[in-house]
Order: structure tokens, then C-alpha cells, then sequence
């Protein structure tokens, strides 16, 4: 049995639903997010386990405990909130002692664990100070040394980053990930972001209107979404509508493209046919060797992002968008023409509805 | 937020001559009456000349004379301290209440909020004594006291409700109790220490304008419970000497009570100040 295991969670709001049919097991010291769109019902399951929402049917066991008859305040969760909220009245020790001190913890051994949790979250010089005097990225690690320090059996982040600045949001991510590897804590990690989900989970659960789009390793979510919003909110893609016309082949109107990844469906299923940018391969000349999937277009835009360079390429007045990594090459400019190829292997087919 | 290094308000520069001006103009303006009626209170006589002619005690030893010095000095007290008090039992909850769980209420109570001051108080202390006119209510200092609430919630109410508005309570609820809080440790070390400073100053408000009220207590219990500034509006009939030095005794007690509770809580103060810098 996983150590946090929600069955057949469902929750409505004023017959609004938020969260459907919601199945899920976590195993102990795994790190998983909740990714989607915000509304998708992410946060409502996060406050189902913490114990501020109650679920209209269903059952959370932890460690194979039935958690939904036990108040908020004994469940022993801890919580980090997208808006820190430190209490303003205490100093940063007090924050961080305030668990220890509702748990009659003696009063020398919660300050030595006060500052062991600071240490790790590298703020231990911070303790006399109070939360306002410090910068918002110090302040949710604050945060997050206060929610370790009682030794929570589930630690739960409701979008932890979003209020910070984006180079503190990708340092303090890291943090994140490294401070729960280390003490094997199970986590549940709610965001909208998908690179985050992606860059420090286990296991991510893409939602959408309440419902579980698919549960997978970061890998598998990107690689073989199991549905058209997966591939779609994870990343960018290409998308073409077409049908099936062979057991190798999309008819997508204008022109036809080859796939490996039919899975046997039938001619003639209307599908949809996704490619990510970075595995539209760019030639300048027509490659001799490349036998389908072959198309000549004319670059409309070009964008450097950096490490890799974006394209907008235009075949036939569809513009399709190719990543590449350049390299030192410069054969690229606007309104040049050139060759685009997509490998069977990575033309992602999917029926539509 | 904390982030940004925006210039703090004493290195904005020197003021200008104008504020200079306006500052000296307000302090004066503000200032002059009290330290008059404080000289006005030891002066012998002082109608001819610029500064007083002499001075004596003469006006605060004939006050303590007076039997009804002490009386009207705890009557207003104890009808002060009442005001606060119901103030806090009615006003704190029915914020939170509000700001929590009903905010959709929070126009109507805006709106109720503003109403007291509106009503003039002869209006007001009039049509009570008129509705409630049957024993043992009828002119009592309980209707009196009920008229004082109603006459200084706002107060209480505005000083209070801002607070809340600028703590995000819900949060830090929710923050106490994932932490192992009950709700009686949410509200006694993370709710009421948050807001304690509107608290403090609705407090402060409330004693202050309670204590120096006339209107409300001579026209709902006449003589039959004289209140302090019932005594103070009886001498200026009869000697206007002893009538600053009552109005001395009744600022420097307000003072005095505000002082006391500011250096109580001067921790608390100073939090709302860091807690609305932070914002």
C-alpha cells in the first residue's frame, strides 16, 4: 500500500465541480506536483489533504490511517503558502518555534530544532529579525523551515514560487528539491508552471476542470502525452488535423504525414499528429537522404532564446515552429527558404474527440 | 516589495520653507488653546494684559472642595471603560466574523458604520430616551452607555477593520493550524497580537471621546448621574477659572490613559507600522 493514497476523490463548489474522480497513490518520500491550469482544481486537492476542505465523497488514507475525520490542527501536514504568511507578530525564530511550541515541545530543545531547520534552509543569521525586514525568497524559505520543523508526515506546497522573481524561483526551487531529497519527505507541490513541475518531480498529475489528464514520470509527460492538453500545456507543439489514410500514415489535407505511433488505429479516425519544436529538423539544401516527412517552407521569423534559436517557418501558409540549436551555423535568415523534416518516430498521433 | 530600494521618507531632502510653515501654522493652531486653558487655569486674572497678572492654585483646591468632583470623576471612568469594553466584545468578533466567513456583509456593515455619525446626538439621545421609556432603562446609565456604543463604533469599527484588511487573516489561519493550532491559539498568539494595534487605537478613540461626551449623558440622565463634563459646563456658568482647570484634569487624564496604554503596548504599535511598511 503507497503511503498517501486518495480514492475516488470528488468536490463540488455550489454545484460547481472542482475536483472529479481523483485516484492517487504516493509512495513514501516522493516528491509529486499537481500541474494545470489555474481553476483545474490543483489547489481544492491540496486543501483536501491539508484538512480545509472537506471531500464530498472519497477517502485519503496516510501510512493507511483514514486522515478526513482528523481536524487540520492534529494532522501533523505541514503547509507552505504561495503568500509565505509568516506571522508578522514573531520574530523568524518564533515563526519557525510556533509548531513546536502547539506541540509542548520543551523550550530549549525547540530552539536547537528552530535552528537546525534554519540551517537548512541557510538562514540561520536571520533568526532574531522579523519577516518583513526580509526579501520575499527569504521569506518563503522561512516559511519552509517552519513547515519542516514539526517533522510533518506530508509536506504540501501551494504554488511555493509564484510570487517571487524568476531567477529566485529557479534557486530556490533547486533548494526545494535538494532539502526534500535529503530528509526523504513525501511532498505534494502545487503549481501552474510547468518547466517547475517538470524540473523537480517524482511524479507529475496533470489536471484539467477537475479532472486527472495523466499521471506520469516528468519524462513520460513530456515525452508520450497521453492526451491532446497534455501535449499541448506541456511545452509547445505543432499540431496537425488530419485522418488516418494507411497503418503509417496521416492525411492532413494538403499534404501527408508518415508516423510510427498509429497503434494500430483504423483508417479513416480523425486525428491530431504533434511535433514538438525541437524535433523539426532545419536544412538549408534538400537532404538526399531523407526519404519522409520532407517539406520546403520559407522562414518567416527568427528569435534567439539563447541556447537554442526559434523559428517560425511558413509551408504552404501553415507556420510551423522549429527549435534549433545553431551552433555557429549562420546559413539562417529571414525569408530564406528552406527544407523542414519531422521523423516518423516523433510524430505523436492522437484521436481527436 | 522588500526587493525594491525605493528611497525611504527622510531622504527624500530638507523641507522647503513652505512646510516649514505649515507645520509651525498647525502646531500653533493646535497647540494654543491647550496651553492657554492650562495657563488660564493658574492665572488670578487675565483680561487687560498679554500674560496673566498672577497666578494661584486657587482653582484646583476649590474643584477637590467640591463633592461632586469625585463622583462625576468616576462616573465617567466607569462609563469610559464600559464603552470600551463593549465596544471590544461587540465590534472585534463581528469584524472578524465579517472579514472571514461574510465578507458579501461588509458594504452593509460599511454603511451602518457611517450612520452614527450622521445622527446628531440630540437626535439621537432624544429618541432613545423616548423609545426605551419604561423602567428600569428609562433615563438609566445603562442607556446611557448603550448611547455612548452607538456613538463611538465607528471608531472601534474603522481602526479595527483596517487592521484586518491588512493582514491577509485567512492565510495566516490556515498557516496556525497546519502548524498544530487550535482555533483558541490561532486567535489569542496569531489573530488578536496581529490586530491588537487597531484594537488599541479604536480603544484609545473610544475612552477619549466617551470621557469628554456631554450631549448624550445631559439630555439621557440629567442630573441623576452627572458625568464629568456635566460638572465642567455647570462652572463655566460660574468661574471660568475653575472650569480650564477641570478642562486640564480632563485633557491630562485622557493623556494619561493613552500614554499608559501606548508604553503597555509599544510593542504592538510598532508592529502595525513594520506590518503596513512591509506591504
Amino acid at each position: 500500500m503507497a503511503y498517501l493514497e486518495l480514492t475516488n476523490i470528488c468536490k463540488t463548489f455550489s454545484s460547481v465541480v472542482a475536483v472529479k474522480d481523483f485516484n492517487l497513490s504516493v509512495e513514501k518520500g516522493q516528491l509529486v506536483s499537481f500541474l494545470g491550469p489555474s481553476g483545474c482544481g490543483k489547489t481544492t486537492t491540496l486543501r483536501m489533504i491539508a484538512g480545509f476542505e472537506t471531500p464530498d465523497s472519497g477517502s485519503i488514507l496516510l501510512n493507511g490511517e483514514n486522515i478526513a475525520p482528523i481536524p487540520p490542527d492534529k494532522r501533523g501536514i505541514g503547509m507552505v503558502f504561495q503568500s509565505y504568511a509568516l506571522f508578522p507578530n514573531m520574530t523568524i525564530r518564533d515563526n519557525v518555534m510556533f509548531g513546536l511550541k502547539m506541540q509542548r515541545i520543551p523550550k530549549q530543545e525547540a530552539v536547537e530544532r528552530a535552528d537546525k531547520v534554519l540551517d537548512l534552509v541557510r538562514l540561520q543569521n536571520t533568526a532574531k529579525r522579523y519577516p518583513h525586514q526580509l526579501s520575499g525568497g527569504q521569506q518563503q524559505r522561512i516559511a519552509l523551515a517552519r513547515a519542516l520543523a514539526i517533522e510533518p508526515r506530508v509536506l504540501l506546497l501551494d504554488e511555493p514560487l509564484s510570487a517571487l522573481d524568476a531567477e529566485v524561483r529557479v534557486a530556490l526551487r533547486g533548494e526545494i528539491r535538494r532539502i526534500q531529497s535529503d530528509l526523504g519527505i513525501t511532498t505534494v507541490y502545487v503549481t501552474h508552471d510547468q518547466e517547475e513541475a517538470l524540473s523537480i518531480s517524482d511524479l507529475v498529475v496533470v489536471m484539467n476542470n477537475g479532472l486527472i489528464e495523466q499521471i506520469g514520470s516528468p519524462q513520460e509527460i513530456y515525452r508520450k502525452p497521453a492526451t491532446r492538453f497534455v501535449a499541448t500545456f506541456i511545452g509547445t507543439a505543432n499540431e496537425f488535423q488530419g485522418k488516418i489514410s494507411s497503418s503509417s500514415s496521416v492525411d492532413c489535407g494538403m499534404f501527408s504525414l508518415e508516423s510510427t505511433r498509429l497503434q494500430g488505429m483504423p483508417v479513416n479516425t480523425p486525428v491530431v499528429v504533434l511535433i514538438r519544436p525541437e524535433n523539426v529538423e532545419v536544412f538549408a539544401e534538400k537532404p538526399q537522404e531523407v526519404k519522409h516527412n520532407l517539406f520546403e517552407g520559407r522562414i518567416d521569423t527568427v528569435t534567439f532564446h539563447g541556447a537554442i534559436t526559434r523559428l517560425a517557418i511558413d509551408i504552404g501558409g501553415r507556420s510551423i515552429t522549429a527549435d534549433i540549436n545553431i551552433n555557429g551555423q549562420s546559413f539562417l535568415s529571414h525569408q530564406q527558404n528552406v527544407w523542414l523534416c519531422f521523423n516518423p518516430d516523433v510524430c505523436q498521433v492522437m484521436k481527436t474527440e | 516589495m522588500q526587493e525594491s530600494k525605493q528611497p525611504e521618507k527622510g531622504e527624500v531632502g530638507k523641507p522647503g520653507w513652505l512646510q516649514v510653515l505649515t507645520i509651525v501654522f498647525f502646531l500653533f493652531y493646535m497647540l494654543i488653546p491647550i496651553i492657554a486653558t492650562y495657563i488660564f487655569s493658574v492665572a488670578t486674572r487675565w483680561d487687560k494684559t498679554i500674560l496673566p497678572e498672577g497666578y494661584t492654585l486657587e482653582g484646583y483646591t476649590e474643584v477637590a472642595k467640591n463633592p461632586y468632583f469625585l463622583i462625576t470623576l468616576k462616573n465617567s471612568l466607569v462609563l469610559s471603560v464600559l464603552s470600551v469594553v463593549l465596544n471590544l466584545v461587540l465590534i472585534v468578533p463581528t469584524v472578524y466574523w465579517v472579514h472571514v466567513h461574510l465578507h458579501a456583509a461588509k458594504p452593509l456593515l460599511d454603511l451602518l458604520m457611517i450612520l452614527p455619525f450622521g445622527i446628531p446626538g440630540v437626535v439621537l439621545a432624544l429618541s432613545l430616551v423616548q423609545v426605551y421609556n419604561f423602567q428600569p432603562i428609562h433615563r438609566s446609565p445603562f442607556l446611557l452607555a448603550a448611547a455612548t456604543v452607538i456613538f463611538t463604533m465607528p471608531y472601534m469599527y474603522r481602526s479595527v477593520s483596517n487592521n484586518i484588511e491588512a493582514i491577509d487573516i485567512p492565510t495566516l489561519t490556515e498557516a496556525a493550524q497546519s502548524l498544530g493550532a487550535n482555533m483558541v491559539n490561532v486567535l489569542t498568539r496569531v489573530i488578536i497580537p496581529n490586530i491588537f494595534p487597531g484594537i488599541l487605537s479604536g480603544s484609545l478613540l473610544v475612552f477619549a471621546t466617551v470621557f469628554a461626551e456631554f450631549t448624550l449623558a445631559r439630555l439621557i440622565v440629567g442630573a441623576s448621574f452627572k458625568t464629568f463634563p456635566m460638572l465642567l459646563v455647570e462652572y463655566t456658568r460660574k468661574d471660568g477659572t475653575i472650569a480650564a482647570g477641570l478642562s486640564v484634569i480632563s485633557f491630562t487624564i485622557a493623556w494619561i490613559v493613552s500614554l499608559l496604554i501606548l508604553w503597555v503596548s509599544g510593542k504592538g504599535i510598532k508592529s502595525t507600522s513594520d506590518v503596513i511598511k512591509a506591504r
